[in-house]
């Protein structure tokens, strides 16, 4: 909605991006620190998919994202190719507190890998590395109600643990990285309740991305920013004729 | 990582039976209800005949003697309904009920009844009326009009109306004052029995002091509340109106404790959180009071909790929305839940109390979403929803572990328990997941993905124009619609609407959700037709609901058009327009996609299970593709028991335990899966009987396999993951000859000491000969003959002596049990053999195949594996049918033909391999290896059948080359007392019945026969004898002609 007014002074690039990770591993949290700088209790439990969207500016360029955020219950993988399909960037979390996270989060990029758009860029992301970092922030006992609202999506029993950060930390940086590297993934370390990293990811998937691609491959509806630009051309080769066709403003909706 | 999910196994067809349960919302059969509803009724009941256990409507205890079973039955009837005494009440009604436009016909449908007073408000419905004992129910013959399903015990009296000549009718007295007059219109006799059958089940109830439980419980239900203050005195209509509205003001958890003097003061009634945190909406704008009036008015007439029947004002009612307080309990009613909290007191309560404290993956899947679900409704800011919506989840996960817990059940738990108490909650959300929602919240969530992909093919009838764009543009309906199902649109819409859709969801079944489904679709068609993809189709299904509660038709002039609301727009098009999705619809498209959507679920696990293996060994990703069919299939031929929860103190380790129980095989489906993978692990038998030509395939079973099984167990589990066979079968898959021979002896040395016992030696030879059970000839036969002597002959040999001992001496004495022969000798032993040496050499790794598994050759109409094997199993009976109808014509036409396919099958009868003749040469005998032999057992046999196995050492006095092909009538011979080791290997040896000498010639009939005796004459013992005689392997010219001539002679007659 807002979209289309900034959208006709600037080329806005839309790019379908998905979430991935175990349950309670903060995807949520990440997106909805992203979308609205903000963490609190999940107003809305992820079933199937979230859907978001949120502009990022890049350059002279503007991304919007168009964010699902999937839910981690392993039996709600079966679903994932819904979400998946046709994304150009994916993030995959763990939660550097829980290490078989990570293990869930190595059988997510093998999956992106085989099953996804080639081209997709994936982001492995470390969350909740305010539960073990042991900066000022975390140590003092703050804000009640954050950690009323991190229970939502905390491990139990984490938050009574924080006095000894450290300790939680059961993936350490360097593994991480280094499968990340191996793998071919970008990757960070977030914290979605301090909001730590987390628009990095955003930013550095923003420039991997082969934008000019994308919009070469839309460039027939070039002219309507938002109106669908954001499929991989490449394999869908039948479906920009149809958007050239599709009129106008009404087609924006965001 | 991998789990294979054998649910879909059980994702059949609802059968006819099934689905009228369901229509009736009866209790499943396998529920049978807890000793403690019984009094002492039931004790003394000796006579008390047998309640339905196999009647399929429930099933029971039997109480007493078995008497006369409880049979159902169904009946056709004419049904009509009286009030005893409540003219005056009744009369009083209609004034609240224009608005309904629905004014009851009272004409009454009167028979003769005995009773004065009665009134009848029911028009005579015809219909069928069904016995499921404990169960009376009815169905009018639309389906639609009148249905109830009562309670036997609600029942208090029964009277057989003096009616005019020739009708015959019942008059059932009901607990809530009701009369229900059935006329039966079945012939005479039919109504008799089902009169006979209706008092029995009655007596049955009667016994087992059912009649005294229904009290108690009805004091649980909010609906008696409500029709006792109305008939109290006059105020207590005010104060019910305004009891809704006033209650949310002081929230108290007390609402009108009933008039002073009121009836109900005693009402123990069950509500849920709203009545203490308030329900959604407003009050007044849903127009409570009015709604709680018409609703007292129908529940008074039509009975209610248990006995409600339902007539079209029923709907009607719903339609318009329950009131919050009655909410619970008619949902209850209409799910038919409240059977099952009636039938079994203190179960949730119990299954509490038995898994506190335990926790396990469902138990901390629900605590992360605890504060997720319905955040925004104040009672899950405290801790008084939060551990009530924990109980009820655990309590549900507790009782149905192969589902336990999905995401979205919490939202529906939540929403349900601010309308009713947790018991009553529970009891739904079993009767939501298990029946109304069969599979949308199972691990493989096939329930779910059915139903989208019907609303799909619903989408693509009814709005075609829509469905169309949707291809065109790439846009997947599932991303909007798949939450409105799996969490009945309480996630999308505000609440308030959602649980309107929810009431018609309960009363009509599911078959509500596509309706509302394709009309919101509908109604949004025009902005639909204008999205490019999957996130604006989000955002206009976002905005719309947002929207619900505005005006459908806000620039409209007529005020009564602008005052319908956009959600009154979406029911009234989802049940007009839409009307014509019925059950019967869902039914059918459901089968229609049914084995599509399956397909679809395992090739998605197949690949995430090939993906997740640790290693694929030396298999490509087709190999292991192969691999995972023959497991799947096994798995559904002999599912693995169920993963048995780790003691709650493993399972509390969080992290270091596995998250997922890996699916793990045991030994009975590991003999399936091997039989698919393995030619020996099956015994093909082609039968060709003039029409057809087949192959029946049997598993074998023999300790071999189970040997095999425990060599893969690597973990010591005692089942076999998909990794683990993956890792087995490479380790004999890809094995030259040393690593072969290598890997049988691994196999066969039990305590991996490197040595093999005697005893381990023999099995092995049994293992040989069990593989070699079908070739064709004698050839491997005599090969493993041979191996036997040669080991005990080398063995013997090389076991170490006494200093000094004469090296002709018998050698020493070795315990059957004890280390005997090393790797090496073994080896040694194997190549002095030309068979068995190429045999290890490449038959025996070839003997693996990884080949698609057979049933894909089963024509069907689905092309995947899944869709061969639903095929097959939906029809295995009619085949198998078919099959012996076929074979018995094939036998009466002398064109019935068995053979037995032979799991190398390198020779065939043509170019039988050089026997060797020194096992056909008669001088030679009693070898030294005899006194090995003979340590084990000393029991001479004849030459009978058993002594084919080659494993009974003392010779018959017979010549091996006499070529007795009628021996097979020597086989009485007598079994004298052998060890029991022996008999063991005997019995098997008998049981090697090897048919077919070639399956090519095998048109000739007598070819059969003849090779049958040729198998009994297989004298073994004399080859071994003469073997042990002859020490090499050097088979004359001479000798090698006569064996072959041997093998090819006509029997005897």
């Amino acid at each position: 909605m807002a979209d289309a007014a900034s959208g006709s002074t600037e080329r806005s690039v839309q790019v379908k991006l998905v979430l991935l990770g175990e349950a309670a591993v903060g995807k949520s949290s990440i997106v909805l620190r992203f979308v609205s700088n903000e963490f609190q209790p999940n107003k809305e439990p992820t079933i199937g998919a979230a859907f978001l969207t949120q502009k990022c500016r890049l350059e002279d360029r503007v991304l919007r994202y168009e964010i699902w955020d999937t839910a981690g219950q392993e039996r709600f993988h079966s679903l994932a190719p819904m979400y998946y399909r046709n994304a150009q960037a994916a993030v995959v979390v763990y939660d550097v507190t829980k290490a078989s996270s990570l293990e869930k989060a190595k059988t997510w990029v093998k999956e992106l890998q085989r099953q996804a758009n080639p081209n997709i860029v994936i982001a492995l992301a470390g969350n909740k590395i305010d539960l073990v970092t042991p900066s000022s922030d975390s140590a003092s006992p703050a804000p009640e109600s954050e950690d009323e609202a991190d229970d939502a999506t905390a491990t139990p029993g984490e938050t009574t643990a924080s006095g000894e950060p450290e300790s939680l930390r059961q993936v350490p940086r360097d593994e991480a990285e280094a499968y990340a590297q191996e793998a071919g993934l970008l990757f960070f370390e977030t914290s979605a309740k301090t909001g730590e990293g987390v628009v990095e990811i955003f930013t550095e998937i923003a420039k991997k991305i082969p934008i000019d691609q994308i919009l070469a491959s839309t460039r027939g509806g070039a002219g309507r920013p938002g109106a669908a630009a954001g499929r991989p051309g490449a394999q869908e080769g039948g479906v920009n004729l149809e958007e050239s066709n599709a009129k106008g403003k009404d087609a924006c909706n965001c | 990582m991998s789990t294979i999910s054998t649910h879909l196994r059980n994702f059949k067809e609802p059968t006819k039976d099934q689905l009228l349960h369901l229509f009736f919302a009866l209790p499943p059969s396998v529920n049978p209800p807890p000793a403690t509803g019984a009094g002492p009724g039931s004790t003394g009941g000796a006579g008390g005949g047998n309640a339905a256990a196999n009647n399929g409507a429930k099933g029971e205890k039997s109480v007493g003697a078995a008497e006369a079973e409880l049979e159902s039955m169904e009946i056709n009837a004419v049904l009509s309904l009286g009030i005893q005494g409540e003219e005056d009440s009744y009369v009083s009604t209609p004034s609240v009920r224009p608005g309904l436009g629905h004014v009851q016909q009272r004409a009454g449908f009167e028979l003769g009844l005995k009773v004065t007073r009665v009134f009848t408000v029911g028009v005579g419905q015809a219909g069928k009326l069904y016995l499921f004992p404990p169960y009376l129910t009815f169905a009018s013959l639309d389906r639609k009009s009148v249905r109830f399903t009562i309670p036997l015990c609600t029942i208090r009296r029964v009277e057989r109306l003096n009616a005019r000549a020739g009708i015959y009718a019942l008059s059932l007295s009901v607990w809530h004052g009701m009369k229900i007059v059935v006329q039966l219109t079945s012939l005479r006799p039919t109504a008799d029995l089902f009169c006979s059958l209706l008092r029995d089940a009655l007596k049955v109830e009667l016994q087992k002091g059912k009649m005294k439980a229904v009290k108690p419980f009805i004091k649980t239900c909010y609906s008696e509340l409500l029709v006792a203050n109305a008939t109290a005195p006059e105020n207590a209509d005010e104060k019910e109106g305004g009891g809704a509205a006033s209650s949310k003001g002081d929230g108290a958890a007390a609402p009108e404790d009933g008039g002073p003097s009121s009836p109900a003061a005693d009402s123990m009634y069950l509500g849920g959180l709203g009545l203490k945190f308030k329900f959604p909406g407003d009050p007044k704008k849903l127009r409570e009071a009015s709604k709680t009036k018409l609703w007292t008015n129908y529940l008074r007439t039509h009975g209610r909790n248990l006995t409600l029947l339902r007539y079209p004002q029923c709907t009607r009612l719903i339609q318009v929305g329950l009131p919050n307080r009655l909410r619970g309990e008619m949902w209850e009613t209409l799910s038919g839940s409240i059977y099952l909290r009636f039938e079994n007191p203190g179960v949730y309560e119990q299954i509490l109390a038995e898994n506190s404290g335990r926790t396990n993956t469902s138990t901390e899947e629900i605590e992360k979403d605890l504060h997720r679900s319905l955040p925004e409704y104040s009672a899950y800011q405290s801790e008084e929803g939060i551990s009530a919506l924990r109980r009820v989840l655990q309590a549900y996960s507790f009782k149905n572990p192969e589902t336990g817990y999905c995401q979205a059940m919490n939202i529906l738990a939540a929403a349900i328990l601010i309308y009713m108490s947790e018991e009553q909650a529970f009891w739904l959300l079993e009767v939501i997941c298990d029946r109304l929602l069969p599979g949308y919240y199972s691990p493989s969530m096939h329930g779910t993905l059915l139903d989208q992909r019907v609303f799909e093919s619903l989408v693509q009838r009814c709005l075609p124009i829509i469905h169309d764009h949707f291809t065109e543009v790439d846009v997947q309906l599932s991303v909007a619609s798949l939450p409105w199902f799996l969490s009945l649109f309480i996630n999308s819409m505000p609440m308030v609407f959602a649980f309107r859709i929810i009431d018609c969801f309960f009363c009509m079944g599911p078959k509500v959700l596509f309706q509302v489904g394709l009309a919101i679709l509908k109604i949004n068609g025009e902005k639909l037709l204008q999205i490019q993809d999957d996130g604006q189709f989000i955002h206009l299904m976002r905005e719309y609901f947002a929207s619900l509660g505005d005006s459908a038709h806000p620039n409209s002039s007529d005020p009564r058009a602008r005052a319908i609301t956009r959600f009154q727009e979406l029911l009234l098009v989802s049940f007009r327009e839409f009307a014509i999705i019925t059950d019967e619809t869902i039914q059918s498209e459901r089968r229609k996609y049914r084995s599509e959507i399956v397909h679809s679920i395992e090739s998605f696990s197949k690949r995430s299970a090939i993906r997740n293996l640790r290693t694929l060994e030396r298999f490509t990703k087709e190999q292991a593709g192969l691999i995972y069919d023959a497991l799947f299939k096994a798995i559904c031929v002999e599912p693995p028991p169920a993963v048995s929860l780790p003691p709650p103190s493993l399972l509390t380790t969080k992290d270091q335990a596995e998250e997922r129980p890996e699916t793990r095989i045991g030994l009975k489906t590991f003999r399936v899966f091997l039989s698919e993978i393995c030619t020996w692990a099956r015994t093909e038998k082609i039968v060709s009987n003039g029409f057809q030509q087949r192959v029946d395939r049997e598993v074998a079973e023999h300790e071999l396999i189970d040997r095999l099984f425990y060599f893969w167990d690597t973990s010591f589990r005692g089942a076999l993951s998909f990794q683990d066979l993956v890792s087995g079968l490479d380790g004999v898959m890809f094995n030259d000859l040393m690593e072969n021979i290598e890997w049988f002896f691994n196999l066969h040395d039990k305590n991996k000491d490197g040595y093999l016992t005697k005893d381990e030696v023999l099995t092995l030879s049994e293992s040989l000969l069990f593989i070699f059970r079908h070739e064709i000839g004698d050839a491997y036969l005599g090969a493993v003959s041979r191996f036997m002597s040669n080991a005990f002959e080398y063995g013997d040999a090389l076991l170490p002596r006494p200093e000094g001992a004469d090296p002709s001496a018998d050698p020493p004495h070795i315990e059957s049990n004890q280390p005997y022969m090393n790797l090496a000798t073994f080896r040694m032993v194997v190549l002095a053999d030309e068979i068995l040496e190429s045999f290890f050499e490449t038959d025996f790794s070839a003997t693996f195949r990884l080949e698609p598994v057979p049933l894909q050759e089963i024509p069907n109409t689905n092309t995947g594996l899944l869709g061969g094997l639903w095929h097959n199993i939906a029809n295995d009976d009619n085949r198998r049918i078919f099959n012996r109808f076929t074979d018995e014509i094939g036998k009466t036409i002398g064109k019935h033909q068995v053979f037995t396919r032979p799991a190398i099958g390198k020779y065939t009868a043509l170019e039988e391999p050089k026997a060797r003749e020194s096992l056909l040469t008669p001088t030679m005998r009693r070898s030294a290896s005899k006194a090995s032999l003979s340590s084990i057992a000393e029991t001479p046999t004849s030459e009978s059948s058993a002594s084919a196995s080659a494993s009974v050492p003392e010779t018959s006095s017979t010549l091996s080359v006499d070529n007795a092909p009628t021996v097979s009538s020597a086989t009485s011979a007598e079994f004298s007392p052998m060890p029991s080791m022996f008999h063991a290997a005997a019995n098997a040896a008998a049981l090697m019945e090897r048919t077919p000498f070639a399956i090519d010639d095998a048109k000739d009939d007598e070819d059969e026969s003849d090779i049958e005796t040729d198998v009994e004459d297989d004298d073994v013992m004399d080859e071994v004898d003469a073997f042990l005689e002859a020490h090499d392997s050097g088979l004359t010219e001479a000798e090698r002609e006569l064996a072959q001539d041997l093998i090819n002679a006509e029997p005897v007659k």
